[in-house]
């Protein structure tokens, strides 16, 4: 304790009581001399005699300041001043490199902050590395999924795991209270929690008991939900809630970290309470997501190899057209969660790595050049006795200093463009919205900095000659030499920053500008999702629906009105495998699935509303909505397919073997209908009439309408005229092409982030160019002063000056062509119909690069070439 | 040999405390005759030491300084003990003595044999 209080002291004080103890020591010494000449002695004597007891005054003095304080940070304090002095002296120096620094640590630490979930923090559950997404992949489905029909062998069977569980799927349900409230619910097998890991933090997990299918009741709930709408009441426990219209017990309240496996939202878990031995039996039974818990030590690769007899079981229950399509996968919960996100998480942080390096060269060589001016200051200290361990020291802590200072700046840096990030956010980056700025992220600043400190500081540092001579003069040439491969490597990273923002500006451009097949413009759609318990038949659903329908034709302004359940050109849409369908009077198709066929509920006004073109045949009529018949609308490509070179109109169609037959009335235009950046797949329509066989199970529908009026004067009016009917009802209304954009929102992103990285980069290349080129020409003033009174024309000056950058600006292009081109493969996922090798990016990159190079080289040789030759002769 | 015995070390914070607590408040030129005098100027004590080691008694917060007058009217600076340090002085004459018995018995010994 007592020797911490001193040590606290010693650095808090340190040896500012100078003066005091100079009093002090003055004082015994004249004590000691009044006691001498009492003796006999005389003054002088006796003062000499004091002072030998004393062991010598400086002598003394310094005893004192060395415990008065602690010596190493005396050293440390006296280096900062010294920097702190010499940047004050030199404030455009100082400046320049933090703002440097700033930007290379601010846009490390803001895509750091961004990134760290989605590769570096590990997930919320215990041993979060064992924990696997375990199923079946089918062309029906990107993500592995399980069906109830083989699962429960899997579970039984299965080797490589520890635990097995499943969960059914998040969906909609409602809180049927006097607030009515939709929920998220998640129905989960009784040991969903206990295999993640994860324990309620009050009440209790579903017991096995509780996980059957005429069990009462119970349910969990989420932290959000629990302070949301309980206010955080313990009493919460037991209580009974209204769950779509049924009780339901509530026995515990997940942790605040709680997150589903897949990442959505889940308001409440309950147990799937599937009937196990009919499941077993059924074919293909629920599907479900699956996860596992690997035994400790099994490995991936391993697990896969020790599931083949369990999936072989799978297989053989398929229908034999799906036998060759289906593949089972097993693979890491981050990957599942993460899907193509990590990839453009890697070449984002790639990419602000770069810019941070970039900086580090541009601020690496401003410190050279600095030294080289101070050659003489340290020539002069090396004389003087500096070590060079000391010299060496002061230049650490000078680039440690500004380091510091980078990094202070660009946290706040990174906390603005974390803000902008936020701004264009796209909602298929996971985590972006909760991206923080936490003392983990802060530490990373502090870590980044430091390092980056140490490298451009060490090598100043270590590339200071080994004669630092008081004659030293222009020994420059060696460091000039470092500093060209600096700035070789710096255009060069600059021409892969550049390259990859061009690729992706293409690839953005292609995709914001594809024909959609449909029109967005002035097109609102209403997504309208009814309240499952209050309208519990398709006869009310049908009737809530067309109730709406009539109250917003009577609405000003709109011109077409359709609905459907589901819009183009991404979302949920219905789907069917190709080689079910039949054509009257043919076989039924034989062999593999033959892809997917997407398919809609439409009312007659949708491909007017959408201004969807029908290229051969009559539209869906008003009058047909009251018919009998059930007329098909099918899209091009599905004519293409199903009836080459015939006319498909006035053929009739069978969905599902067995079941009914459609006539085909029409074939539209092809619509993008399976995202912006993959092929339209063949579609058909269906329409939907005023029969509740076309309403079943039809909780939600889409109101596309077309608008005279701006579309958000319209909104309004189209939220009241819904309330009027049923004000519980949620509406949720947007443009189509806002709905449309949000889809490129993520290539935006990454495009605009590339991009700003780029320029930065650009920039601080050419500003490193300009310094050495700049640099170089004023060391060979004299020179250019000794060939100009030889006959040199001005014009010769200048191309002296410019060759050597034009050198420069080859090798690093070059060099940085070839790395580009390597690397933009890794790009080829995230671009949409631009190679990786786009020759007009290519092109175009170099172009700029070499003109802004040129530019940065021009300027200094012009002014080398202004040069007074008899001034230049006198120089130095 | 020489006559008298340099101070061992660590035992100069202890002779200090001591001196102060049976003295009273002194300043560093009165501490250091003191304590040659008390050890029967047996001890040649490097005055120039006394400083450092009293400021390290003063930053353990053993002892308090005071700028006052000496005897013949000279500014000086007083030490004076304080309350911890009347306890360290308690602490360290107790271990002091039982040390002192150890070591004494270990010197001994051969002699008895």
């Amino acid at each position: 304790m007592r020797t911490l209080r001193a040590l606290l002291l010693r650095i808090l004080r340190g040896s500012r009581n100078g003066a005091d103890f100079d009093a002090e020591l003055q004082s015994h010494i004249e004590m000691h001399t009044d006691e001498g000449v009492r003796t006999g002695l005389t003054p002088e004597q006796a003062r000499r005699a004091a002072l030998i007891r004393l062991g010598g005054a400086e002598q003394t003095r310094q005893a004192y300041r060395e415990r008065a304080s602690v010596p190493w940070l005396e050293t440390l304090r006296h280096d900062v001043k010294y920097a702190l002095r010499g940047f004050g002296r030199n404030p455009v120096f100082t400046v320049t490199v933090v703002v440097t620094l700033a930007l290379g640590i601010g846009a490390t630490t803001a895509v750091f902050s961004v990134v760290d979930r989605i590769l570096f923090r590990s997930l919320p559950y215990v041993h979060a590395d064992r924990l696997v997404s375990v199923g079946l992949t089918a062309p029906l489905s990107p993500q592995e999924f399980m069906l109830g029909g083989s699962y429960y062998s899997w579970q039984d069977n299965q080797k490589p795991f520890e635990a097995l569980t499943s969960f059914l799927g998040i969906d909609e349900c409602d809180l049927t209270e006097r607030n009515p409230m939709r929920l998220s619910c998640a129905p989960v097998e009784a040991n969903f929690l206990p295999t993640l890991g994860v324990s309620p933090i009050l009440g209790r997990n579903f017991t096995s008991d509780e996980d059957r299918p005429n069990a009462p009741k119970v349910a969990l709930i989420s932290y959000a939900f629990w302070s949301g709408h309980y206010g955080g009441d313990a009493s919460v426990l037991n209580r009974q809630i209204d769950l779509d219209g049924s009780q339901a017990r509530v026995v515990g309240v997940l942790p605040a970290d709680f997150e589903m496996p897949t990442l959505g939202k889940a308001d409440v878990l309950v147990p799937e309470a599937l009937d196990v031995a009919a499941q077993r039996r059924a074919d293909p039974g629920r599907v479900m997501w699956a996860f596992a818990r690997l035994k400790s030590g099994v490995t991936i690769p391993q697990a896969i190899a020790q599931l083949q007899p369990v999936f072989n079981y799978s297989l053989s229950l398929a229908p034999p057209r799906f036998r060759n399509e289906v593949y089972f996968r097993v693979r890491s919960m981050r990957e599942r969660q993460m899907q193509s996100a990590t990839l453009a998480a890697w070449i984002l942080l790639g990419t602000a790595l770069a810019v941070l390096l970039i900086a580090c060269a541009n601020v690496a060589g401003l410190m050279l050049t600095r030294m080289a001016t101070r050659e003489r200051e340290l020539a002069v200290r090396a004389a003087l006795g500096a070590s060079r361990g000391r010299l060496i020291r002061q230049s650490l802590s000078e680039s440690l200093l500004l380091s510091l200072f980078g990094a202070g700046a660009g946290f706040a840096l990174a906390f603005a463009l974390l803000r902008a990030f936020m701004a264009i956010a796209p909602t298929s980056l996971p985590f972006l919205a909760n991206a923080r700025l936490d003392l983990r992220i802060l530490a990373f600043t502090l870590a980044i900095s430091i390092v980056s400190g140490l490298v451009f500081g060490l090598v100043p540092a270590f590339h200071s000659p080994r004669a630092l001579a008081l004659t030293a003069r222009s020994q420059a040439n060696g460091r000039a030499g470092f500093r060209q491969v600096m700035v070789v490597g710096q255009i060069a990273a600059s021409v892969v920053l550049l390259a990859g923002a061009a690729l992706l500006l293409r690839s953005f451009a292609n995709l914001a500008s594809q024909p959609l097949g449909l029109e967005t413009k002035g097109v609102l759609a209403a997504h309208i999702s009814l309240n499952r318990y209050r309208y519990t038949t398709p006869q009310a659903q049908m009737q809530f629906f067309l109730g709406a329908e009539a109250a917003l034709h009577r609405l000003p302004g709109i011109v077409q009105l359709g609905f459907s359940d589901t819009v183009p050109p991404s979302g949920y849409h219905h789907d069917t495998i190709f080689s079910i369908i039949s054509v009257a009077g043919r076989p039924p198709q034989t062999g593999a699935t033959g892809g997917m066929v997407v398919w809609r509920w439409v009312t007659p006004g949708y491909f007017s509303a959408l201004d969807i073109p029908i290229l051969r045949g009559k539209p869906f009529t008003d009058d047909q909505r009251t018919g009998s018949e059930s007329p098909l609308i099918i899209s091009n490509l599905l004519a293409a397919r199903l009836f080459p070179g015939q006319d498909p109109v006035g053929q009739r169609l069978q969905l599902a073997p067995n079941g009914p037959f459609y006539t085909i009335q029409a074939v539209a235009a092809d619509v993008k209908n399976a995202g912006l950046d993959a092929a339209a797949e063949p579609e058909f329509y269906r329409l939907r009439r005023n029969l509740t066989d076309d309403w079943q199970n039809a909780p939600s529908a889409i109101f596309n309408l077309k608008t005279s009026l701006s579309p958000k004067a319209v909104a309004p009016w189209v939220q009241s005229q819904i309330a009027a009917i049923d004000p519980t009802v949620p509406v949720d209304i947007e443009t189509l092409g806002e709905s449309v954009g949000k889809l490129a929102d993520r290539p935006r992103f990454e495009t605009a982030l590339l991009g700003f990285f780029a320029f930065s980069g650009l920039v601080m290349a050419v500003i490193g160019l300009y310094g050495v080129m700049g640099f170089r020409a004023s060391r060979r003033t004299q020179e250019i002063g000794v060939r100009m009174a030889l006959g040199a024309r001005r014009a010769d000056i200048v191309r002296l000056i410019l060759s050597e950058g034009v050198r420069l600006i080859l090798l690093g292009t070059l060099i940085g062509l070839v790395a580009a081109l390597t690397l933009s493969r890794v790009l080829k996922s995230l671009l949409f119909s631009v190679g990786p090798r786009d020759p007009l990016s290519f092109f175009a990159v170099t172009a700029i690069l070499a003109a802004a190079a040129l530019l940065a080289t021009l300027l200094p040789a012009r002014r080398a070439a202004l040069v007074d030759p008899s001034e230049a002769l006198r120089a130095e | 040999m020489s006559s008298k015995t340099d101070v061992w070390q660590g035992t100069l914070a202890l002779m200090v405390l001591r001196t102060l607590e049976t003295m009273g408040p002194q300043h560093g030129y009165g501490l250091a005759c003191r304590i040659e005098l008390t050890s029967g100027d047996a001890l040649q004590l490097n005055y120039g030491t006394l400083y450092p080691a009293l400021l390290n008694l003063e930053q353990e917060g053993y002892v308090r300084p005071s700028w006052g007058s000496s005897e013949n009217n000279r500014k000086a600076k007083f030490y004076e003990l304080t309350k911890a340090g009347h306890r360290r002085v308690g602490k360290a004459a107790k271990e002091w003595k039982k040390t002192a018995a150890i070591l004494a018995r270990f010197f001994s010994y051969p002699e008895e044999a």
